[in-house]
Order: structure tokens, then sequence, then C-alpha cells
């Protein structure tokens, strides 16, 4: 798991391997202490994930409503066609903000920080 | 008339969230191996694990827990998975599990997916008699 602060706003955190029942208490861990410790812009980096269901996405769903309790949000990067899909199939790459790059989620959250009166990056 | 072969392939594992990843490469392994295509195997993959989670975490509340049964039977035109637990069962008739994805609440999207990425999913349970989930896939082409 990396953890990275992008322009002292944005907590970026990246995991990667396969997000199962019993592997996913480290996307759990990633995305809720980043919550905790009161970061409510996130982007979860899962570019080097190649497995995830519906215990991963449970985990970002939750991560996502609680930014937007704070009036933050949540944006997942990840390009791999079968992960990609899981959201796409799920109907939750919209709700999760899911883009295939980096760079893409950072503009995304950028724009939605500035449209609430924050400094667009 | 040429017969249909079926290759037969058993799994009989502990409902343990740590053999979720034996589990996932037994289905690849078994769909390659009858010309699923790599998109197929990664559907297969999320159904399977799917279907595994919810015996994990449902079939053996309030009992102790027993092996589950996870038969893959191939033929030349599609792959049948049914994932058998001795659990505690549940009324089908209660609820459309899965027809719908649930965004409201973290666990609701695992069946969901089972019935998404499947060309055949049958539920046979009731209270007290365990669960049977009949999967199946067709093979392109």
């Amino acid at each position: 798991m990396d953890l990275e602060l992008i322009d002292g706003w944005l907590q970026s955190v990246a995991v990667g391997g396969e997000l199962d029942a019993y592997t996913a208490p480290r996307l759990l861990e990633a995305v809720a202490g980043a919550l905790d410790a009161g970061h409510e812009w996130l982007l979860v980096d899962l570019s080097d994930v190649q497995y995830i269901d519906s215990v991963g996405l449970g985990i970002l769903i939750g991560g996502a409503k609680r930014a937007a309790e704070r009036n933050g949000d949540l944006s997942v990067a990840c390009s791999r066609p079968n992960v990609r899909r899981v959201f796409d199939v799920s109907g939750t790459a919209e709700l999760l903000n899911v883009v295939d790059t980096v760079d893409e989620a950072v503009a995304i959250l950028s724009k939605a920080r500035a449209a609430q009166g924050g400094r667009e990056q | 008339m040429t017969e249909s072969l079926a290759d037969m392939v058993e799994l009989r594992i502990p409902p343990d969230p740590k053999y979720i990843a034996v589990v996932r490469l037994t289905v690849a392994g078994v769909a390659s191996r009858a010309g699923m295509s790599v998109d197929d195997v990664d559907d297969l993959k999320v159904a399977v694990c799917e279907t595994y989670t919810n015996v994990i975490d449902h079939a053996f509340e309030g009992v102790r827990p027993r092996p589950v049964m996870i038969r893959m039977t191939a033929t030349d035109r599609e792959l049948q998975i049914e994932v058998i637990d001795e659990g505690v069962g549940f009324d089908t008739e209660a609820k459309d599990y899965g027809k719908e994805a649930d965004l409201s609440r973290e666990g609701g999207l695992g069946l969901y997916l089972v019935h998404q990425y499947m060309d055949e999913v049958r539920i046979e349970s009731a209270p007290g008699s365990g669960t049977r989930v009949i999967m199946k896939k067709r093979l392109a082409g």
C-alpha cells in the first residue's frame, strides 16, 4: 500500500494485487485510514490490482459515502479491463468516479473541489 | 450425431476466506481448459468467488461449518458450475436475490454480479436444507 499527499489536499492510496474477501482488508485499511486521518478527498489507485469483486466495491462505496458526508469525494483509477468491467457491470463506475489514469482522477477531484469553493490545483 | 463428452472436476473446500484464491485459480484452470476466452475466464472467476464468499458469509450462521463442494462440468457447449453447501439454507421465494444492483448498502452487489456474468443462474435452497447454486456460461463461438 502506497500513500501520497498530492498538493497538500488530495490523499492518494495505491493498492495492488487481488482484492477479495480475504485480501480486501488492505483496501479498507487504506481508505478508512485516510478518512480517519482527516482526508476527505481520496484518489484510490487500483492500477496494479488484477482482481476485484463486490467486497472491494463495498469498501469503495463506503469510502465514497464517508467522503461525501465530509464534503469531499473519491475517485478510482484503474485501466485493467477485467477490473474496470466489474465497476461498469455493477453500475458503480459513475458513483465512484472510475477513470483510467491517476491524472484523470486528479483532474476530476480538482474540479469537484473547485466547484465547492475550494481552489482548483 | 456426435455425443458431447463431459469433463467434471470437483473441489471440496472449507468455507474460509483464505481459500478464495484457490477457488479462483481452480476455476480459471478448468475454464481455460474448457476453451473459454480470457474475458470469460475473468467473468467466471468473479461469479464463482462471489458465490463461494456468500457461502462463507451466510451459509453457516449459528451452525458448524461443513465443506463446500464446487463442481465444474464442461461440455463442448458450456461450462456448468455448481456451488453446494450443507448450511442453513434460505427461502428463495422471500426475495429476488441479486436481480437488481443494490448500491445503497456496501454488501449488496455480489449476487447481482453473478447474474450479470453468467448466462444462467439457478438457486435451489430451503431453510435447513443447504443451498445449491447452479451457474452456466456458454462457450463463445
